[in-house]
């Protein structure tokens, strides 16, 4: 009979131990899942929030941040329709901005490009002028650098000093009387400071500096 | 009491910087006065330009343009001999066409020691004055190539320089003035 016992005991603690257990780990599933759900719904939230931020320029982050951005939540896969839609949208709009960036610094470039070659031109010619053995020599070279200009009423602006933030400049000429002024003195006293041009790729104003 | 006191301080800081805003530092003095210095250069080189009998007569229209651009509009160059006594003052451009026609075959003309004699100084209306002497020599030539002239000239001219401001290209342009005044005729020898 006491053997009959332990054994109903020991069955129950099997039966209570088994259904213990299987509560208990249907338990921690149920957490992870919820844990998980809340993760995804956390994701896809801020992934709205970023690729909305992104669409509608309400970002302060750079282009390549952007980029970086989209990239995560492209890595996340989140298989919403709304975020897909979205990445779609968002990644369509940064490969315009960096087809935009590039063409900028590819003009840049240029415009750095061109400066420099005008700078050695314009270099060229001014020494030309002081240095021509005659005075038709000189105006050949005034008139053949005329032509990089707008006009011959181009402004010429020339600096004289730079003191806390403050240039100060001599009275301004047009660059017809500059070149004039070089013929007739000799002597080249400045440098290229600054070429600004027109459309045409003409200069429409040309800023000095004393040497 | 308190705002009598409040108005004291704020007319003081106004006044204050009001006259830090009339010192000029010593780079941006430093360099109103070579401008000024140098402008008198570029005169003495077209003295010389007009003063050539090299010099084609349109060069020449040219360049007494730039020259009387130097000056203010009412300023007199002196003319010295040491034949006599007597200094004429002609206003800028008379003064450029009489060197044009002077009666030489060959005119050299140089200007030197051109410094301050009295440096540029600030007067109460912005504008800052100063006096730059300089010397001439001045030769001229006959057709055989003998020179029948020589005297050396010493000549001051008060200097005249302003903060003006300018549009260019849409922004403001704050630039330095110098204008040449009167050209004084002080000494002339015939060393």
């Amino acid at each position: 009979m006491k053997s009959r016992i332990t054994s109903i005991v020991m069955v129950l603690l099997a039966v209570f131990v088994t259904i213990g257990g299987t509560t208990s780990c249907k338990s921690k599933k149920q957490l992870a899942k919820e844990a998980a759900e809340a993760e995804y719904k956390s994701k896809v939230e801020q992934a709205v929030q970023d690729l909305n931020a992104i669409l509608n320029d309400e970002t302060q982050w750079s282009l390549e941040e952007k980029e970086a951005r989209v990239k995560t939540i492209k890595d996340w896969n989140l298989q919403n329709a709304e975020v897909d839609d979205l990445l779609i949208q968002a990644e369509k709009k940064l490969a315009r901005e960096r087809a935009q960036k590039e063409e900028e610094e590819r003009r840049a470039a240029a415009e750095r490009e061109n400066a420099k070659t005008m700078d050695v031109m314009l270099n060229d010619s001014f020494n030309g002028i002081i240095r021509a053995g005659s005075i038709s020599q000189a105006n050949r070279t005034i008139n053949e650098t005329l032509g990089l200009f707008e006009s011959p009423n181009v402004p010429v602006l020339i600096i004289i000093s730079q003191s806390q933030g403050v240039n100060d400049y001599d009275r301004p000429t047009t660059i017809e009387n500059y070149l004039n002024y070089l013929k007739d003195q000799k002597k080249l006293t400045e440098k290229i400071n600054n070429i600004k041009y027109n459309s045409n790729g003409k200069i429409n104003e040309l800023e000095l500096i004393k040497k | 009491m308190k705002k009598i006191i409040a108005t004291l301080i704020i007319a003081l800081c106004v006044a204050g910087t009001a006259m830090a805003q009339d010192e000029l530092s010593f780079e941006r003095k430093q360099a109103i006065d070579s401008l000024a210095l140098e402008k008198v250069r570029d005169l003495s080189k077209y003295v010389k330009i007009v003063g050539s009998k090299d010099t084609p007569f349109s060069e020449a229209n040219r360049v007494i343009d730039r020259a009387e651009e130097l000056f203010m509009s009412d300023a007199e160059i002196g003319v010295s001999s040491v034949n006599s006594n007597k200094i004429t003052y002609y206003r800028v451009r008379k003064y450029f066409e009489h060197l044009m026609r002077l009666n030489y075959d060959r005119v050299e003309i140089e200007w030197y020691n051109i410094e301050y004699v009295s440096d540029l100084q600030r007067q109460p209306d912005g504008t800052y004055v100063g006096v730059i002497t300089i010397f001439q020599t001045f030769r001229g030539y006959d057709k055989e190539g003998n020179l029948v002239y020589k005297d050396t000239t010493k000549k001051d001219i008060t200097v005249y320089v302003r903060r003006k401001e300018t549009q260019i290209g849409g922004r403001t342009i704050g630039f330095w003035d110098v204008l040449l005044g009167d050209m004084r005729v002080k000494e002339t020898t015939d060393r």
